[in-house]
């Protein structure tokens, strides 16, 4: 660990305290307090919705912690600025991408900072020379003058990596930084990581891949539901990936929700050898009636895009989806959905709702034949709709209110209703609880349950385990676009979940 | 479950007097209806000047006179609702008027040139709606670039002349329905289709839902590119029917002659609350959208205001119209 330790004899650089921040029916930080060395490498880990991002978000000044003080280099805040946070020297390499696709390696190195000649003009000549200088120095081979949208996904982060690092910040946060890296590449990375802590730079590390975490880590923080569970020290004790994983899991009994089992029919929906845009490796899975089966994985592990591809959002490579022996068309949502499919997307907003329509059109508008006969009628749609409104409890001041002005859990109501209007045989459900308040929650779980009951099925992909664990019957594990494990009954814990995600062994 | 039933039975009971006070303050702040407001206080207030306003004669050449406008503006309604848009309706307008008035010329029927200039609008649609809907390129470059391709076509036939149409289709301008001139009479033909197919045919929901949400509307297994290009299609024979009126009214026609219908029906629409961010319109609202241009118009011309100054009040109208409904939104 060497330099990291010598680091640590000095002042910390990051000094937070018992921040608390809340959202809407959801305590995502209590009391956390989290500190960082010069030099040192001080890792975050914990499940999705842990509270890594919120808490790092609080750090480079994009949320506004609602208790608690930040000590910075010695100062004294209640909350930073986005501008604030980089006048200090924190700088946040997020996943999204920071750079401009239209410009050049060299143009996105010094983006803000540009290299002017002696006149006091840009001069890309010189924008160049030193992109490739810099480029070398970290033994990275990029063509300076290619276009940042001409590169691959993982150059492109390694672009964003140097350029971070030679902003030359006091506190650099990486947010997973290696989802799109191979091996040889995490290598790589991992070496410019040590050079770059012996300079001084202190630096957050959050990352899924634990396997990366207990090489590099100096000092290893878990988080769970928004609190901190342990703060190991690799120096004073061996910090292994079982310890980690053990750590980020585990709840009390009052987190699970219990719906009655059903039972399971014959198989309504088979999946077989499905390869996804983007992934190496193929999916075969088969649903049957009654039955609701978890997709668990970590973000960014491939979960969402299996779904999307069974339905036909996006285009497959290859495989062949079939529903009650009858094999449905790629790329075409019309013929899936007339199938028996329905596809819930994570994000209802951009995906789900037509948000400047009314309640009513935006639940018939995929069983329009309902009551066109052939010119719609306005008095039978507002008896079927009316019913499905009164069934899911839908809060809505009438009919023609535009969806966009509903709650979060009522507009996911809406999307849910849409479906149940069609009357589809299969749900594919992505994170069908995320934003929604506890009592919704719970009525969700229970339409779902009822719907399964009707020799029906519903797939859900959901980084909740107290969800996956309650609802499935099933569990599929997702890792790097292929199933890692399968689980059933009582094999659905959240620590075998979690194990098959992150790649720790039991 | 007894409390959310309990919550639900509260609900039904303040439901009638939340909801009447829900759509009245929703009418009350829809656009149509300030609209609608401007367009009668402009009649209470003209007469004043000019008590010719309010003849009869004058208010059915008011309507005669926008018909056309009127019509094109359907067009705009259609694509803008479902998220899309056409700068090159005044070049399909112009290229059937030179197309029948060509026809006419060869000594065709008038009945035979019409038919075959609805045609040629109609594929001109098509032609734009096969453009957008594949290249996924933005709607209003691609139609910016057809209407200089109709406007050329169209210069070609008419090769710069007036072409003379005999007065073969006075008959058609010249007759009534119940007393109401024919281009008054299309015009409130095609606003009642236009309804019909916006508000009660599946068709219609598609294209509000294309318009609000793209990919909602893709993963409510609506086919986008089909809907587009039928919408579009739909538009040119729109145009197409447009310009019969237009040429019912004219004695010849020249290559330009439906240059400033474009523009003229974009602005009637936006002013009458049609939103270019799409999913968002009312057939009424365009159709009151021109109608107050055309009154403006006609004040102007009846009060002595030089054509030079219109250009600069109608301008005004449309900014007016499109803050005043953007501030709405702020304030939300």
């Amino acid at each position: 660990m060497g330099i990291g330790a010598v680091g640590s004899t000095k002042h910390k650089v990051v000094d937070i305290r018992h921040i608390v921040k809340r959202f809407p029916g959801i305590l995502a930080l209590s009391d956390v307090s989290f500190d960082l060395y010069p030099g040192e490498l001080h890792c975050i880990v914990g499940e999705n919705g842990a509270g890594k991002s919120t808490l790092i978000k609080i750090l480079s000044g994009a949320l506004v912690p609602d208790d608690g003080e930040l000590i910075i280099g010695g100062q004294r805040y209640g909350y930073l600025t986005p501008y604030s946070a980089q006048s200090l020297g924190i700088n946040a390499i997020y996943q999204e991408n920071i750079l401009a696709p239209d410009l050049t390696v060299a143009e996105n190195m010094f983006l803000g900072r540009e290299k002017c000649s002696r006149f006091g003009f840009f001069s890309y000549r010189e924008s160049l020379r030193c992109a490739k200088e810099i480029l070398a120095s970290y033994d990275v081979t990029l063509e300076v003058d290619q276009l940042v949208a001409e590169l691959q996904p993982a150059e492109r982060q390694l672009l964003k990596i140097i350029k971070a690092i030679e902003s030359k910040p006091k506190i650099l946060i990486m947010d997973e930084p290696t989802t799109t890296f191979d091996i040889e590449r995490i290598e790589k990375l991992l070496k410019i990581i040590e050079n770059v802590k012996k300079t001084g730079m202190g630096i957050v590390y959050i990352s899924h891949h634990l396997e990366e975490i207990v090489r590099i880590a100096d000092r290893v923080t878990v988080l769970k539901d928004g609190r901190i569970v342990a703060c190991h020290d690799s120096v004073e004790e061996e910090v292994t990936m079982d310890l980690l994983s053990n750590e980020m899991v585990g709840r009390p009994i009052d987190k699970f929700y219990f719906i009655g089992k059903r039972p399971i029919g014959k198989v309504i929906l088979e999946i077989s050898k499905l390869h996804v845009v983007g992934s190496s490796n193929t999916v075969d899975l088969d649903l049957r009636e009654g039955e609701i089966l978890g997709v668990a994985g970590m973000v960014g592990s491939g979960r969402s895009e299996i779904i999307r591809a069974i339905f036909g959002a996006d285009r497959r490579v290859a495989g062949r989806v079939v529903i009650r022996g009858r094999q449905i068309p790629a790329n075409k949502p019309g013929a899936s959905i007339k199938s028996g499919l329905g596809l819930l997307t994570e994000d209802r907003k951009t995906s789900g709702l037509f948000l400047n329509r009314t309640v009513r059109e935006n639940i018939s508008i995929v069983g329009l034949k309902r009551f066109a006969r052939p010119l719609l009628s306005s008095r039978q749609e507002k008896r079927l709709v009316g019913s499905f409104i009164q069934r899911l409890d839908i809060k809505t001041p009438s009919f023609d209110q535009e969806v966009g002005y509903l709650s979060g859990g009522n507009q996911q109501k809406v999307v849910l209703a849409k479906w149940l209007f069609r009357d589809v045989d299969i749900l594919l459900f992505d994170e069908p609880t995320v934003g929604i308040d506890v009592n919704t929650k719970t009525e969700i779980y229970k339409l779902m349950s009822e719907f399964v009951s009707k020799r029906k099925a519903i797939i859900i992909v959901s980084s909740e385990m107290p969800e996956l664990v309650s609802l499935c019957d099933r569990v599929v594990v997702i890792k790097k676009g292929g199933i890692s494990a399968v689980l059933a009954g009582a094999q659905i814990t959240e620590q075998n979940i979690l194990f098959n995600s992150v790649g720790g062994r039991r | 479950m007894r409390s959310s039933s309990r919550a639900n039975g509260e609900v039904d009971r303040s439901t009638g007097t939340a909801l009447r006070l829900l759509k009245a303050k929703r009418l009350f702040k829809s656009q149509p209806f300030i609209i609608l407001l401007v367009i009668i206080f402009l009649s209470i207030v003209i007469p004043f000047f000019n008590p010719v306003f309010l003849t009869f004669r004058n208010f059915q050449m008011v309507l005669q006179q926008s018909s056309v406008t009127g019509i094109a503006s359907l067009c705009m309604v259609l694509l803008m609702i479902s998220g899309g848009l056409d700068f090159s309706i005044g070049s399909i307008i112009s290229l059937t008027c030179v197309i029948v008035a060509k026809l006419v010329e060869r000594e065709m029927s008038a009945a035979a040139a019409v038919l075959i200039g609805l045609t040629v609008a109609t594929a001109c649609g098509a032609v734009n709606g096969l453009i957008i809907a594949k290249s996924k390129c933005p709607p209003i470059i691609i139609t910016l670039g057809m209407l200089y391709v109709y406007y050329g076509i169209a210069l070609n036939i008419a090769q710069g002349r007036f072409l003379n149409l005999f007065g073969k289709f006075e008959v058609l301008g010249s007759s009534a329905v119940l007393f109401i001139p024919f281009p008054i009479v299309v015009w409130i033909v095609m606003v009642l289709l236009m309804i019909v197919v916006l508000r009660y045919t599946k068709f219609g929901r598609r294209l509000f839902a294309m318009g609000s949400n793209e990919e909602a509307a893709f993963l409510a297994g609506i086919t986008i590119d089909l809907n587009k290009i039928i919408a579009y299609t739909l538009n040119g024979l729109i145009a197409g029917i447009a310009a019969v009126v237009l040429i019912s009214r004219l004695g010849s026609v020249i290559a330009n002659v439906g240059a400033d219908y474009a523009l003229r029906a974009l602005s009637a629409a936006v002013i009458g609350g049609v939103s270019f961010e799409g999913g968002r319109g009312t057939v009424i609202g365009a159709v009151l959208g021109v109608v107050l241009l055309g009154i403006v118009y006609n004040a102007m011309n009846i009060l002595g205001i030089t054509a030079y100054f219109q250009n600069i009040v109608l301008g005004i109208i449309v900014v007016s119209a499109v803050v005043f409904s953007n501030l709405g939104k702020v304030k939300r």
